[in-house]
């Protein structure tokens, strides 16, 4: 074992591991599930990517500059507010700007929190710590805003009729949409709320596990974990509330009427 | 005879759908002009505009075109959502909020567009469903346990409390019973009576208190004179 307290894993056995995915493949040709090419296919790009950002992070890791830490923060923003406005189909065009201004605001905040006042590095942009904090941190609030986005657009549309009926009574874009912006927020936020409630009783959180993996003392890896659940939890609350807010009112029209599916595109 | 100045007034009302990826023009310059008192009812084929005219008489409609005016103030001047508190429209397919019969019937008080303005005491809610024969629904039922033809009434006289001088109706009683029709017609007799405009599309009865009726038909409305024989 080495000093660092690594097992390291050498590229033989690394292609072993393929043998489980092998197994996989043979049962799903033996039962007819016709997954057996979807599996080869999603093993091969774990390998690939994987590699691949390992490498990345290891040329990262090692020039120390922060201009690389805040392109990649950019590039990491972007893909992940183009993977919540795929899950959203129902959301009206033009979302991306609301999307992206919440998850970098608070991704940006809550990593940079977490890295300058708890962790305390030593360089603002120290991208051993910045960048895998700001992919956990994103990456969960992006599931939590596509969750809340997502449901947003629907109950809207499941309201249509009620929605006409209080229009008609004098109701304001938020009066009308108040009822689903909670319904999403709630969508949005309960697996947040879950994983910390489930969190060390029915399964030990992943940052953790890969602590704990590479040697460190359990209780330091459990102060870290605590640390970067909250913080998670937090950036996926506000960033959820923040695309809600931002984006409910463009599915009306400026005199305030909301606009069903035959009438969209008309302002 | 001093002709009244009408409470609404239309001109050259425009509106456009599209189907098909064709635009079709479903009202092609309509003229309507409702005074109090006025009971209008409004007929014409499946599909021929009269959801549409009744949207954007209420400022429902994006896109529509046309001058509209309220008692004499321009549309333009008025707020979108205080001009529905005058020129109220209820839907046809009505929905109820989830929630009690009170709640439903004070909702429209909770609005920031009535803020200040009063709702009505339990009492005067009892009274008023008892007089449009709803005296066996209790304030605290469930609205959508109701029956279509209680949730119109409900639906109606909610809109009717909260005091518009306009009244726009799509197909009151549509799949509505004799009784429950015959309530709907005597609760907009009595807000007309009142000083109120009622522009009711009809499709399947007759008002016997209309005092006129229209026809919409290729985007265009036109009077329709009774046969005097």
């Amino acid at each position: 074992m080495p000093a660092s307290g690594v097992v390291a894993i050498a590229w033989p056995q690394l292609a072993l591991a393929a043998g489980f995915i092998l197994v996989t493949a043979v049962l799903s040709l033996a039962l007819g599930l016709g997954l057996a090419k979807d599996l080869a296919v999603a093993s091969a790009r774990t390998y690939l990517q994987l590699l691949a950002l390992g490498f990345v992070l290891r040329w990262v890791f090692a020039a120390r500059l922060w201009w690389i830490v805040v392109v990649l923060l950019g590039i990491m923003t972007v893909v992940a507010t183009r993977i919540v406005l795929k899950r959203s189909p129902d959301a009206p065009p033009g979302l991306f700007g609301s999307a992206f201004l919440s998850m970098a605001l608070t991704s940006v905040t809550v990593t940079f929190a977490v890295t300058a006042l708890i962790v305390r590095v030593p360089v603002w942009y120290e991208p051993r710590y910045v960048i895998p904090i700001a992919g956990m941190v994103l990456g969960n609030s992006m599931t939590g805003i596509a969750l809340a986005l997502e449901r947003l657009f629907s109950d809207l549309d499941s309201r249509t009729e009620e929605i006409l009926a209080l229009t008609a009574l004098g109701a304001s874009r938020w009066e009308l949409a108040s009822a689903s912006v909670r319904t999403s927020l709630r969508a949005g936020l309960i697996p947040t709320i879950n994983a910390m409630a489930a969190a060390g009783i029915v399964f030990i959180p992943g940052m953790m596990t890969g602590q704990v993996l590479a040697g460190a003392d359990p209780l330091e890896a459990t102060k870290y974990q605590i640390v970067v659940m909250l913080m998670v939890s937090a950036a996926t609350a506000v960033g959820s509330i923040m695309a809600v807010m931002l984006s409910y009112r463009r599915r009306f029209s400026t005199d305030g009427v909301y606009l069903e599916k035959g009438i969209r595109g008309v302002r | 005879m001093v002709v009244s100045a009408p409470l609404l007034s239309a001109t050259g009302i425009v509106a456009t759908r599209r189907a098909d990826g064709h635009d079709i023009r479903v009202l092609n310059g309509v003229d309507i002009a409702l005074r109090a008192g006025d009971i209008v009812e409004l007929r014409g084929p499946s599909g021929a505009g009269k959801t549409t005219l009744l949207l954007a008489l209420a400022r429902l409609l994006p896109g529509a075109g046309g001058i509209l005016a309220l008692e004499g103030e321009p549309a333009t001047a008025i707020a979108p959502e205080v001009w529905r508190t005058r020129v109220a429209l209820l839907p046809q397919r009505t929905v109820l909020s989830e929630g009690a019969v009170a709640y439903n019937l004070r909702l429209p008080f909770s609005l920031k567009v009535r803020e200040g303005v009063a709702a009505p005491e339990e009492c005067d809610l009892r009274e008023a469903l008892d007089d449009v024969g709803l005296d066996d629904i209790s304030l605290r039922r469930d609205a959508r346990q109701l029956s279509v033809g209680q949730v119109a009434r409900v639906a109606l006289l909610r809109v009717l409390l909260a005091r518009p001088r306009v009244l726009l109706l799509d197909e009151p009683d549509a799949s509505l019973d004799d009784a429950s029709a015959a309530a709907v017609a005597g609760m907009t007799a009595r807000f007309a009576a009142e000083g109120g405009a009622v522009l009711r599309v009809s499709h399947l009865r007759t008002d016997a208190a209309a005092t006129a009726n229209y026809r919409l038909a290729a985007g265009r409305l036109t009077e329709v004179i009774a046969d005097a024989s």
